[in-house]
C-alpha cells in the first residue's frame, strides 16, 4: 500500500528541508499515488509521461506547500491542474481501448481520495462535455468517432470539449 | 510504505538537485500587498495630497461607507490571490464574491434613485467622474504587480480566478487609496465612479493575467 498521509507530509516537510534520501522516497511514494490517482482518466500510454510532467510540477513548486497543511490535497490540486493541462494537449492516439486496472483498492484512504479524485471533477460538468472529454480526450477517438458513438453533431463535441475543459480549469480546487 | 528496488532516473535526478526552499507564510503575501498599498497612498499625497476634510470631520458617512466597503472587497479579492498560491483541493474562494456583492449595492442604490426620480443630476454630467475613475485604476497598478509576483512564486491552479481575483483587488484598494484624496463625497459620484476602477480592473486582470501566472 502507498504511504499515508502524515508519513507523506513528514516526507514532505524534510524534503523542503533538503534531505535527499526523504525526497526519494516521497518522490516513489507520489509515484505510485500518482499512477493510482490518473488510472483510467488517461490514456495507458500516456500515464507514464503525465506522472513525470506531476512529478516535474512538484520539484519546480515545492516551496508552494504549506508545512502547517495536509499534504495530498496539495498533489492532488497539482496533478488535477497537469492533467487538465494534459487533456488539452491531447490528441487522437494509436492506443483507443482503455485497460481496466481495476486492482484491489485500499480501504484506509478511499475517502480522502474520493474526495480528491478526478471523478469527482468530471460529475461537476454536463454528462455531454464529459463523455466528449473522455471518448476524445481520454480514449483517442477522432471528433467523428465520437459524433457516431454518441449522437451528437460534430460541432456540439467539440463545444462540448471546449467548455467541459474549461469548466474543469474552473474547478481544480473543487472538493465537494 | 512500498519501496521501489529498481531506481526511476528521474526521480534520482530530481533527489540529486534537492536543495531547500524557504516556504514562504501567507501573511507574508499579505504584508507585500498592506506595502503595495501603503506605498500607492504615500504616492497619491506626493501627487495629489490627500483630502485634509477627512481628519476636520467634512466627509460625508457615504465616503466612510463606500471606501468601507471598497477596502472590505480588497482585503478579502487580496487574502484568495495570495491564498491561490498554495493551492490545494478544498480551497474555496467564496469571500471576494459576497464582499462584491455588497459593493454593488452602491451603483444599484444610485441606479434606483435616478429611475425612481429622487436623484436630479445624472451620473454621467459629472466632469470629475472619469478622471476619478482612471486615477483608481491607476492606483491599483502597484497592488497588481506585487500579487502577480507572489502568485509566480507559487502553483496557482486557477490562473483564471487567480487574474479575475487580483484584478478585483487592485481595482478595489486601488481605488479606495485614490479616495483618499478626492473631496467629492455624494453618493452618485462615489457610487460610479470610485466602483467602477474595480469593473476595469477585474476584466483587465482576467483577460491579461492568466498568461503572466500559468506555469
Amino acid at each position: 500500500m502507498i504511504a499515508d498521509e502524515p508519513t507523506l507530509a513528514n516526507l514532505m516537510r524534510l524534503s523542503q528541508q533538503g534531505d535527499r534520501q526523504a525526497y526519494t522516497v516521497l518522490l516513489t511514494e507520489v509515484k505510485l499515488w500518482l499512477e493510482r490517482y490518473f488510472r483510467r482518466r488517461v490514456a495507458p500510454a500516456q500515464l507514464d509521461d503525465l506522472v513525470q510532467e506531476v512529478l516535474l510540477a512538484l520539484h519546480r513548486k515545492r516551496a508552494s506547500w504549506d508545512p502547517s497543511r495536509a499534504f495530498l490535497p496539495w498533489l492532488a490540486a497539482i496533478a488535477r491542474y497537469r492533467w487538465v493541462d494534459h487533456l488539452r494537449k491531447a490528441y487522437r492516439r494509436e492506443e483507443a481501448a482503455l485497460e481496466d486496472h481495476d486492482a484491489a483498492e485500499d480501504s484506509g484512504e478511499e475517502a480522502v481520495l474520493a474526495r480528491l479524485s478526478l471523478d469527482r471533477l468530471l460529475v461537476r460538468i454536463s454528462a455531454r462535455q464529459a463523455e466528449a472529454i473522455e471518448l476524445v480526450k481520454v480514449e483517442g477517438l477522432s471528433i467523428r468517432e465520437a459524433s457516431a458513438r454518441t449522437g451528437q453533431s460534430e460541432s456540439a463535441v467539440k463545444v462540448n470539449i471546449h467548455r467541459g475543459l474549461k469548466k474543469l480549469s474552473a474547478l481544480v480546487e473543487k472538493a465537494e | 510504505m512500498t519501496m521501489n528496488t529498481t531506481p526511476d532516473p528521474l526521480i534520482e535526478r530530481l533527489a540529486g538537485e534537492l536543495e531547500p526552499v524557504r516556504v514562504p507564510a501567507r501573511r507574508e503575501g499579505l504584508a507585500w500587498v498592506a506595502l503595495a498599498v501603503a506605498a500607492t497612498v504615500l504616492a497619491i499625497e506626493l501627487i495629489e495630497g490627500l483630502w485634509r476634510g477627512i481628519a476636520s470631520g467634512e466627509a460625508s458617512a457615504m465616503f466612510w461607507i463606500a471606501n468601507g466597503l471598497l477596502l472590505v472587497l480588497g482585503l478579502a479579492a487580496a487574502t484568495s490571490a495570495v491564498t491561490m498560491a498554495g493551492p490545494r483541493v478544498g480551497n474555496a474562494h467564496e469571500a471576494p464574491r459576497w464582499a462584491l456583492a455588497a459593493l454593488g449595492v452602491l451603483p444599484l442604490a444610485v441606479l434606483a434613485t435616478l429611475a425612481t426620480g429622487g436623484e436630479s443630476h445624472s451620473p454621467l454630467a459629472d466632469s470629475h467622474g472619469l478622471a476619478c475613475a482612471l486615477a483608481g485604476l491607476a492606483a491599483g497598478v502597484l497592488t497588481a504587480v506585487t500579487l502577480v509576483l507572489w502568485l509566480r512564486r507559487g502553483a496557482p491552479v486557477s490562473p483564471a480566478a487567480a487574474g479575475l481575483h487580483t484584478g478585483l483587488a487592485a481595482g478595489a484598494l486601488g481605488s479606495a487609496a485614490y479616495g483618499l484624496s478626492c473631496p467629492i463625497d455624494g453618493a452618485a459620484h462615489l457610487g460610479i465612479w470610485h466602483v467602477l476602477p474595480v469593473a476595469l480592473a477585474a476584466a483587465i486582470g482576467r483577460l491579461a493575467i492568466p498568461p503572466l501566472v500559468r506555469w
